[in-house]
């Protein structure tokens, strides 16, 4: 196994599997639809909100693709053959994680100027909720990364997994719609961005070693 | 000329939960031999391979390999090493040649097909692994033994759901594995046939 | 430097007789000093110029509220310590700490909402400290359900260390971002502990109570420590000796 032949292979599961992502994605589509017939479908409503409900349905959305992120490789032995490849396992975990972040969060990103018109978001903000997607998502999948890492075992751990990572995604969900909200007060929002993407290069440093930890305790 | 490749381990104290698995268990192996773990099911013999690829830890005991003390780090062992577990890592999404892929990314299609060829699999070159029983899933697997140039093979149970020929072919290419100076570990319930194996007792 | 203690921290046995000793100690010093703190800060401590008698619960939330941050940073610290040397009692102190510091977390939430009451009309407000309490019980209740639900023990102290250490390392960007957050959201409320120095009859209470709580928390810690290492040594002769001489 070398490393390319690992990520062609993981990304040909994904094109493969495309059930998974297009889960994602309509779970996505379906949690902004539940505001306005839940909440109040004027205007007046939506377009403040709207920046928090994107992000908070594109967090539970991601969530929810990660959360089997290593389920079929520990099943059919994979894993095992993880630690036994030479590669270190923390590249491993980095390399599958970035598959599917592309997998996933393009179809976000081309769904979400739809959406966003949607909830009345101004057509000027989509740019900045897009450049939010694509700089605070990243810190979403990895901190996922380690608590599917740490449920892989068990059977029943999306519930669990949700616990367990859901308070780690505040800060992000935060500065995210703390982005969007500063650009709809035409308030400056570079700083919230910048911050958002401090947290992913915080998470790209701490969560395929954290992850890798826990998969090697998982596999004995 | 190559030093002979050696696997010794010493003083070997396993547990899981409150059993002891072995204690005081002692082996080496040099090039040329196979290795044969008995033991009842659930006695260890899976453990005791899973402590040689260093995926399970031990109370007590150390593992040396080529004469260097690998018990803290398996890197040297792991890169002269080929392991195939309970489950061996076949993927369900991939056909059978795109799983040979995943793991011989260098060899060419010939070499692949020649593998499968041994294990009478040249029929199922594009079937999706999904599709096929426990035995081709195995013997999947065990193509990539004619497909490695590794020393050392740890097989778990590789014997399991194979038909009579597979079960003959694969005996041959262990042997002709060993003869070039390579070491096998097995475990099995099956009588070996043409095999002379030391054996490694677990009781329990 | 001598190290020697840091290696006896190692070892369980030892651990065991030394927290015997200590543990006690600080369990019974606590109570007093919590129980003194606490009467009187309730009952003999100045009345607040604004707030009246109300204010009195900070002799309850405080050190609750500061035990909880305490209890999750010494437990992301033993997670770094059980990953890194692994050291067999850094996962025992995680398991025995967590439910602690989760009561703590949920006092100082209840103590906050009471207080919140005559303070701001209401039991819950999204104040940056209630709800960064909020999340930080949260991430205990994180920590408690995966020490329960994974059976296999060496997975479930692993996993235990490394979300202790996420949970560390996010802790303060929670806290940061939730400030920030709350700035946004909510300007003008008017703050409850930033005025001029407090005087000396009320702040000693609160230390009294703050430290008190402390030695207690360390004391109940340390018992149930003691429990856990009985458990997981069972096997072992001085366990079973020890067992014998107390006659269990
Ligand atoms: N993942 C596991 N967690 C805890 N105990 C296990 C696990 N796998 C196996 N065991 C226990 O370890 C012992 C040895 O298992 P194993 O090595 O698989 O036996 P064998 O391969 O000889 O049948 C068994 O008693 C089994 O109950
Ligand atoms: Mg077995």
């Amino acid at each position: 196994m070398t490393l390319s032949s690992f990520f062609k292979a993981e990304l040909l599961t994904l094109f493969r599997r495309k059930q998974s992502i297009f889960n994602a994605l309509i779970f996505f589509v379906m949690v902004v639809t539940l505001f306005p017939l839940g909440v109040d479908p004027s205007p007046d409503f939506l377009a403040p909100a709207a920046g928090g409900i994107i992000w908070c349905a594109i967090a539970l959305a991601i969530l929810m693709s990660v959360e089997s992120l290593f389920k079929e490789d520990y099943n059919d032995g994979s894993l095992e053959q993880w630690l036994v490849s030479g590669h270190s396992v923390s590249v491993l975990v980095l390399l599958k994680v970035f598959a599917q972040w592309l997998m996933v969060v393009i179809p976000l990103v081309l769904a979400l100027p739809f959406l966003s018109k949607m909830l009345f978001l101004a057509s000027e903000l989509i740019p900045v909720m897009l450049v939010s997607v694509l700089v605070g998502s990243p810190a979403l999948f990895l901190i996922g990364a380690i608590g599917a890492a740490l449920t892989v075992s068990l059977r029943g751990g999306a519930v669990l997994m949700l616990l367990l990572i859901l308070p780690l995604y505040i800060p992000v969900i935060i500065f995210a719609t703390g982005a969007v909200r500063a650009a709809q007060l035409e308030m400056p929002f570079t700083g919230q961005l910048a911050i958002l993407g401090a947290i992913s290069l915080l998470a790209l440093a701490i969560s395929p070693l954290m992850a890798a930890i826990s998969i090697k305790a998982s596999v004995s | 000329m190559q030093a002979v490749t050696t696997l010794c381990v010493e003083n070997l104290w396993l547990e899981r939960g409150d059993r002891d698995l072995c204690r005081g268990l002692s082996f080496s192996l040099q090039g040329g031999q196979v290795a044969r773990i008995i033991g009842e099911n659930g006695a260890g013999k899976s453990s005791l391979l899973k402590y040689l690829v260093g995926t399970l830890s031990a109370v007590e005991g150390s593992v040396a390999f080529n004469g260097e003390d690998i018990s803290a780090h398996r890197d040297v062992l792991i890169q002269d090493l080929l392991y195939i577990g309970h489950t061996p890592g076949v993927k369900s999404v991939f056909t059978v040649a795109e799983n040979l892929k995943l793991y011989a990314p260098h060899s060419s299609n010939q070499e692949l097909e020649y593998a499968l060829t041994q294990v009478s699999l040249d029929a199922y070159w594009d079937t999706p692994a999904a599709q096929l029983s426990a035995g081709q899933k195995r013997r999947v697997a065990l193509a990539r033994l004619w497909l490695t140039q590794k020393p050392v093979w740890l097989l778990d149970e590789p014997f399991t759901a194979l038909d009579v020929s597979g079960v003959e072919v694969l005996e041959q290419r262990i042997k002709d594995h060993v003869i070039t100076g390579g070491i096998v570990v097995l475990t099995t319930h099956q009588p070996l046939h043409s095999l002379n194996p030391v054996t490694i007792e677990l009781a329990s | 430097m001598n190290w020697t203690w840091f290696h006896k921290l190692g070892s369980p046995k030892w651990f065991f007789q030394w927290a015997d000793r200590w543990g006690k100690v600080c369990f019974w010093f606590g109570t007093v000093l919590l129980i003194v703190g606490v009467i009187w800060g309730l009952g003999f401590a100045p009345q607040d110029y604004q707030q009246g008698n109300s204010f009195r619960i900070i002799y309850i939330h405080v050190p609750a509220a500061v035990l909880a941050q305490s209890c999750y940073l010494a437990m992301g610290i033993a997670g770094f310590v059980a990953l890194v040397w692994q050291m067999k009692l850094a996962p025992v102190f995680i398991k025995a700490v967590a439910p602690v510091g989760a009561v703590m977390a949920f006092i100082s939430l209840v103590s906050g909402a009471i207080w919140g009451k005559p303070t701001w009309g209401t039991w819950w407000v999204w104040d940056a400290r209630l709800t960064s309490v909020l999340v930080l019980f949260l991430l205990y209740m994180g920590v408690i359900a995966i020490q329960n639900t994974l059976d296999d023990l060496q997975l479930a102290d692993k996993a235990v260390a490394v979300i202790s250490i996420v949970g560390v390392i996010n802790l303060p960007i929670i806290k940061y971002s939730v400030e920030w957050w709350n700035t946004l959201h909510q300007p003008a409320t008017f703050k409850l502990t930033e005025k001029p120095a407090m005087p000396v009859e009320m702040w000693l209470p609160l230390l009294f109570s703050a430290l008190g709580l402390y030695l207690f928390a360390a004391g109940v810690s340390m018992w149930r420590m003691q429990n856990e290492v009985l458990v997981r040594e069972r096997r072992a002769n001085w366990v079973k000796e020890e067992v014998m001489k107390r006659g269990v």
